[in-house]
């Protein structure tokens, strides 16, 4: 039995004139990982914001745990582990006493805290680095701590906002390898991502959001599988010659897709397409397995967003 | 108002953060006192000579005290939160946690209060190093909790004029047009009396005017039932800006 721990309807957040969530309806099962793909300035942070209770709904509704999401709700806090967006440490104090303080925010006992602090020290593998302040960390480092600030309070919720954003593979591996361990612990994890490969290695399911509504809903293998196919073939040639190709691939019944310099074609049978670009003497295109990205790009326009 | 007992979380980090600061932070406290009352104190003293039967020195402690409270708790709530919300983020990561925003602003302001309240307690210890002394212990305990009073009314005037801060630089206004004059309207350096009624009425408007009365009266001991005025005053104000300030600021915070 799934229980429903988030339910959106109808969702709406508005800046002063501008909207930022328009409208959105969703809903985010206990232990899955659900994602918010979208480009910068989607919503994605601020849909997050909201359900997280830092931020107040405009209209519609937004259900967390039962309860209505709302800034004083400090039940909903109490209960949820923020790893935001912006590095958001106290530079004013040391690795651990940013542990210490946050854990006292959550009501946590001393001793109980320190335990749990030094078990997130050694998850994050940041051990070495207790004593030091936060303006000797790298961004990575920074990353970690804030993974193990936002486990503090043995969340039941994760809201993970772009947790890898700008951080090397290594990096980026290793914060992946944890949350995946959270999310195998039975904690709800709730991403948000720009990376198409993020989102298909850490999520059940994901929304794509484009200036401030869903496109798209699903499980990342089969929204690429529905909307792209397995393949992707990657023709360069010049755009007079689109019509005279697509004229003569049309047995292949590939979707086909012109962007700049080069004509995309979305296919089952990628083999086949290839054999006849060959005979056709084309020689300059690329196969490659679809992805999200292609998705995600299909969805939200392959042209440059700012 | 979400108000809890997680204030003291909030005064708690801003320890932890000031303990790297405590020797810088002693010094100056202790050397903008010495600065006010060699110079002014001795040297002004040498030429005014005796003031209503004491030393100008015994006129010039109290004001000065409550001055600094003024001052420091005034600065911690401007520049000290302002970095702390802008440049540090730190009030976003704060209200993530059951801290709501009226915890975090008030834990500020509760900090602003005791940053005052040290600032004017090495203030008094050095006045009484150079021999001025309050007229009782009693009257030394009911400084410290005017220090508190008049330390929590600054921050949280301060916290109104960060809530719509754009910059830095706006804090220029409100300490060179509002915290600068009342310093030299207020009766902290010469007696009133002979302010035309204009300024005299113009410094009952003043909050650091009443409460330098009140500090005067109690260092030397001499209390009357008019100062119940001046503590009205500042109890009204401070509730007022208390209230404003957490508002003002919630909106600030909260998007
Ligand atoms: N505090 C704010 N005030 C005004 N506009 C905002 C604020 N936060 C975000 N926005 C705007 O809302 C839109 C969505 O932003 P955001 O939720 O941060 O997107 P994302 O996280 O997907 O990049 C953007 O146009 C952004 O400029
Ligand atoms: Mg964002």
């Amino acid at each position: 039995m799934t229980k429903t721990l988030v339910s959106a309807k109808d969702l709406r957040k508005n800046y002063g004139s501008l909207i930022a969530v328009d409208g959105i309806s969703f809903e985010i099962q206990e232990g899955e990982c659900f994602g918010f793909l979208g480009p910068n300035g989607a919503g994605k942070t601020t849909t997050v914001k909201m359900i997280h209770c830092v931020s107040p709904v405009t209209s519609g509704t937004l259900i967390v745990n039962g309860l209505p999401a709302h800034i004083n709700n400090r039940a909903l806090k109490k209960m949820t582990g923020i790893i935001p967006q912006e590095i958001t440490l106290d530079v004013d104090l040391t690795v651990y006493e940013n542990l210490i303080i946050f854990a006292k925010f959550f009501d946590i006992p001393k001793r109980e805290a320190k335990k749990r602090i030094a078990e997130l020290l050694h998850f994050v593998e940041l051990e070495a680095k207790r004593n030091s302040k936060i303006s000797e960390l790298s961004t990575g480092m920074k990353r970690r701590l804030l993974v193990a600030r936002a486990l503090l309070n043995h969340p039941k919720l994760i809201v993970a906002d772009e947790p890898t954003t700008g951080l090397d593979p290594q990096a980026r591996h290793l914060i992946w390898q944890r949350l995946r361990q959270l999310k195998s612990e039975g904690v709800t994890l709730i991403l948000t991502t720009q990376y198409m490969e993020e989102a298909q290695q850490l999520c059940d399911r994901i929304v794509v959001m484009h200036q401030g509504k869903i496109l798209k809903e699903g499980v990342p293998s089969k929204l690429v599988a529905e909307q792209i196919g397995r393949e992707v073939v990657e023709v360069r040639v010049p755009k007079e010659e689109d019509e005279r190709i697509v004229g003569q691939l049309t047995e292949f019944s590939c979707g086909h897709e012109r962007v700049g310099d080069t004509l995309y074609f979305y296919c089952r049978d990628g083999q086949g397409l290839m054999k006849k670009l060959v005979e056709l003497d084309l020689h300059n295109y690329l196969t490659r397995p679809a992805t999200l990205e292609d998705v995600f790009l299909k969805l939200t326009g392959r042209s440059l967003i700012e | 108002m979400n108000l809890s007992y997680r204030i003291y979380y909030i005064f708690l980090r801003n320890l932890y953060s000031y303990k790297r600061f405590v020797v810088p932070t002693f010094l100056v406290s202790l050397v903008e006192p010495l600065f006010y009352l060699v110079t002014f104190g001795i040297g002004m003293g040498a030429y005014i000579g005796y003031f209503g039967g004491k030393p100008y020195l015994y006129f010039l402690v109290p004001g000065v005290l409550v001055s600094s409270v003024m001052m420091t708790s005034s600065f911690e709530c401007l520049y000290g939160t302002f970095v702390k919300m802008i440049h540090e983020k730190l009030y976003d990561s704060l209200i993530a946690t059951p801290v709501s925003a009226e915890d975090a602003v008030a834990g500020d302001i509760a900090w602003g209060a005791f940053r005052g309240l040290i600032s004017g307690t090495l203030m008094m210890t050095v006045a009484m190093v150079m021999g001025v002394l309050p007229a009782s212990v009693l009257s030394a305990a009911l400084l410290l909790a005017l220090m508190v009073l008049v330390g929590v009314m600054f921050a949280s005037l301060a916290m109104i004029v960060t809530s719509f801060s754009p910059s830095f630089d706006f804090f220029n206004y409100y300490t060179e047009l509002i915290i600068t004059p009342m310093l030299f309207f207020s009766g902290v350096f010469f007696p009133l009396d002979k302010f035309p009624p204009w300024m005299k009425t113009l410094s009952e408007f003043m909050p650091l005017t009443h409460a330098v009365k009140i500090s005067r009266a109690v260092y030397s001991g001499t209390l009357s039932s008019g100062l119940i005025w001046s503590l009205l005053v500042i109890v009204v104000l401070e509730a007022i800006a208390f209230t404003i300030g957490l508002k003002s600021m919630k909106r600030r915070l909260i998007k």
